[in-house]
């Protein structure tokens, strides 16, 4: 997904540009308002529709959903500066739910494969109980860090758990 | 009336104008120069990131403080400068009002660095609650409250500059409705009598902007008060919808009010005026709705939020990008292919200005999006794109201004004599090169998982961060020429 993500943005954002550098060095002068305008609508359409097909396929299934009834709960906790995890250990395959909260100020609860990848976050509010599932593929070693600015020591908050092959 | 009192009123005229644009060029000076300063903090973070010099985290985490807050500060004092200098063509504001802004806008900026580099405070400039409360023992509560009274003072002032709009624009054009050109918008007026571009511009930004400064003050003075007696807290969640509420129209305010320069500079260039359509009116409208209501685009990995307000944030974070793509950035298009278009440092920069931001709009929309977000929040993806449209985008269109304020006196009395010599030609270039090189580096990094606000990286990452240093140091050689060529450029006219 990530380089995905790259490479789409990259490919608009050179789209765009090309366009400016173009017209900024096309000679003759041409212009024609109707023509214009008429290329102005069919670029709004064209931006809406896209806009509609990818906002429906990205959002049909929930990125946030959660099981009713999980079988595997962690319990994590961020406190300046480190993660509290209260397994070591969870399956390969299986939804796991992390439930995140906080002693003190927001943290990101942010979880990273042996790749060097983040996988998913989630932001850990004062007094909210925050939840977030996975379906870990892999088995591996995985990092925690946090992914929100806590403080002096936040680029130290780093925990790990295993995913256990099955 | 003889000709020697005409010329007399002229000149009076003129000296009164001259002291109006003195403020003008005073601030923009000052922008550029903040501007530059501001850089060399990220150039040194980028250093330090890149294990080319070292510093401590406490030390990393301060000089990161300083330059969100006065990059977010000077992007917006400089945009809502140019919103005054033109807003004043067609409407006359007091010019007491912009010294009183300009005076509250360094009294916060001394207030601030004083409880970054004396006080200590490393907060970011987000000062997300109750983190200023809770430093772990790095700075005093009296630190993070006189950081925080010092974005008060900066928002009274930008209160006082909108109030001062908003009242003459109101006066001038039969209430708000008149000024965001309503009639034309709802089909019953004619573009004929609309305001021109640049006032429907300040209107929307004007109002968007007040919305967001008194939101902004609002969970200030909630934080100041938890900071001075602890026994007094806010929801977490609550303080945070209002911090970006207030952060993410406070830093689109700065672009917004940026445009105008373009709307009204560079039908100078093209010869044909930023005509006020019914698309134009209409965009306006949504801009300023959207800007009010994308924000939780910011929260999109705040789980407690209701699951609504997240899909919102997606979906008028896409649709934010029409108005700019489909009116401002095509008609900008479609005047300069239309036109025998006069190139200068000016006119480059303001143009580079518009494809900057068209093209920042990208990568973050797509970061908008939930299951994109879910991995690339808080990511150096995020520094990436909102660099592409400050760096190559609202800053371009400052440094177009300014280029504008002091173009030569052939281009000022003839558009058309305006030239791009082969030493603007090499800044200009200097600068948009070492600038895409900068955000391109970004969302690599972004790509990798590597995490923003980190003062300490891995070594695998730390490549990536000394080819950003190359790319910010020529950013930071072409913004101090540009600040010179304006220096030089007031004491010509000057003399």
């Amino acid at each position: 997904m990530h380089m995905m993500v790259l490479g789409v943005s990259l490919a608009f954002m050179a789209l765009i540009a090309v366009t400016f550098i173009l017209v900024a060095r096309a000679r003759p002068p041409r212009s024609d308002a109707n023509r214009s305008e008429a290329r102005r609508r069919q670029l709004i359409w064209a931006m809406v529709i896209f806009g509609v097909v990818v906002s429906v396929a990205s959002l049909a299934r929930w990125p946030h959903a959660v099981s009713a009834a999980p079988t595997e709960v962690v319990n994590v906790t961020g406190t300046q500066w480190y993660w509290e995890i209260d397994r070591t250990e969870v399956p390969q395959g299986v939804p796991v739910l992390f439930s995140a909260k906080t002693t003190d100020v927001t943290h990101g609860f942010g979880v990273v494969d042996e790749k060097g990848r983040i996988l998913f976050q989630a932001q850990v509010i004062p007094g909210y109980e925050n939840k977030v599932e996975y379906n870990f593929d892999e088995p591996g070693i995985y990092k925690v860090i946090c992914l929100e600015f806590c403080g002096v020591a936040h680029h130290e908050m780093v925990n790990e758990f295993i995913v256990a092959a099955r | 009336m003889t000709a020697e009192s005409d010329f007399g009123t002229v000149a009076a005229m003129r000296g009164v104008q001259e002291r109006r644009d003195g403020a003008v060029r005073l601030a923009m000076l000052l922008g550029g120069t903040v501007f530059v300063l501001m850089m060399l903090l990220g150039l040194v973070m980028r250093l330090a990131q890149g294990g080319l010099v070292e510093i401590d985290a406490a030390l990393f985490y301060r000089i990161m403080t300083a330059h969100g807050a006065g990059m977010v500060g000077t992007a917006t004092l400089t945009g809502a400068t140019i919103l005054w200098f033109f807003t004043n063509r067609h409407v006359p504001l007091l010019a007491g009002v912009f010294w009183a802004f300009l005076g509250l806008f360094l009294l916060g900026v001394v207030f601030i660095l004083a409880a970054i580099f004396v006080g200590g405070y490393g907060g970011a400039w987000t000062f997300l609650y109750p983190l200023p409360a809770m430093s772990g023992g790095f700075w005093q509560p009296s630190a993070a409250a006189l950081f925080l009274l010092g974005y008060v003072s900066i928002g009274v002032g930008f209160l006082l500059l909108h109030l001062e709009v908003a009242r003459k624009l109101i006066a001038a054009y039969g209430g708000i409705g008149g000024a965001l050109a309503w009639p034309l918008a709802f089909g019953r007026g004619r573009p004929e009598d609309a305001p021109p571009a640049g006032v429907v511009a300040a209107m929307a930004s004007t109002i968007f902007n007040v919305l967001g400064i008194v939101v902004g003050a609002a969970v200030l003075v909630a934080s100041i008060v938890n900071l001075l007696v602890p026994g007094f807290t806010v929801d977490a969640l609550l303080a945070k919808n209002m911090i970006y509420f207030f952060g993410h129209v406070f830093i689109n305010a700065a672009i917004y009010m940026g445009v105008i320069a373009v709307y009204e500079i560079i039908p100078e260039y093209t010869g044909r005026p930023w005509k006020t359509t019914r698309a134009f009116a209409i965009a306006w409208t949504v801009i300023m709705l959207f800007t009010l209501s994308v924000y939780p685009h910011h929260l999109m990995q705040d789980l407690a939020m209701p699951a609504w307000t997240l899909v919102m944030g997606q979906l008028v974070s896409y649709f934010s990008g029409i108005p700019l793509i489909a009116v401002t950035a095509f008609s900008l298009l479609v005047y300069i292919r239309g036109a025998d278009m006069r190139w200068d440092l000016a006119s480059a920069l303001l143009v580079l200005g518009v494809a900057g931001w068209s093209v920042g709009t990208v990568p973050a929309i797509i970061d908008g999006m939930i299951v994109v977000n879910k991995v690339m929040h808080n990511t150096q993806w995020v520094p990436g794109h909102f660099h592409t449209y400050l760096l190559l985008g609202e800053v371009a269109m400052a440094f177009g201004f300014m280029a504008w304020l002091t173009r030569a006196p052939a281009a000022q009395e003839r558009p058309g004599a305006a030239r791009l010599t082969g030493a603007d030609r090499l800044l200009f270039l200097t600068y948009a090169v070492g600038g895409t090189g900068f955000v391109l580096v970004f969302l690599v990094a972004g790509a990798l998982s590597v995490p923003r606000r980190w003062a300490v990286h891995a070594t695998q990452w730390m490549p990536l961060a000394q080819a950003a240093s190359v790319f910010a140091a020529l950013v930071i050689l072409a913004v101090t020429v540009f600040v010179l060529r304006y220096l030089s450029g007031l004491i010509r006219q000057r003399s």
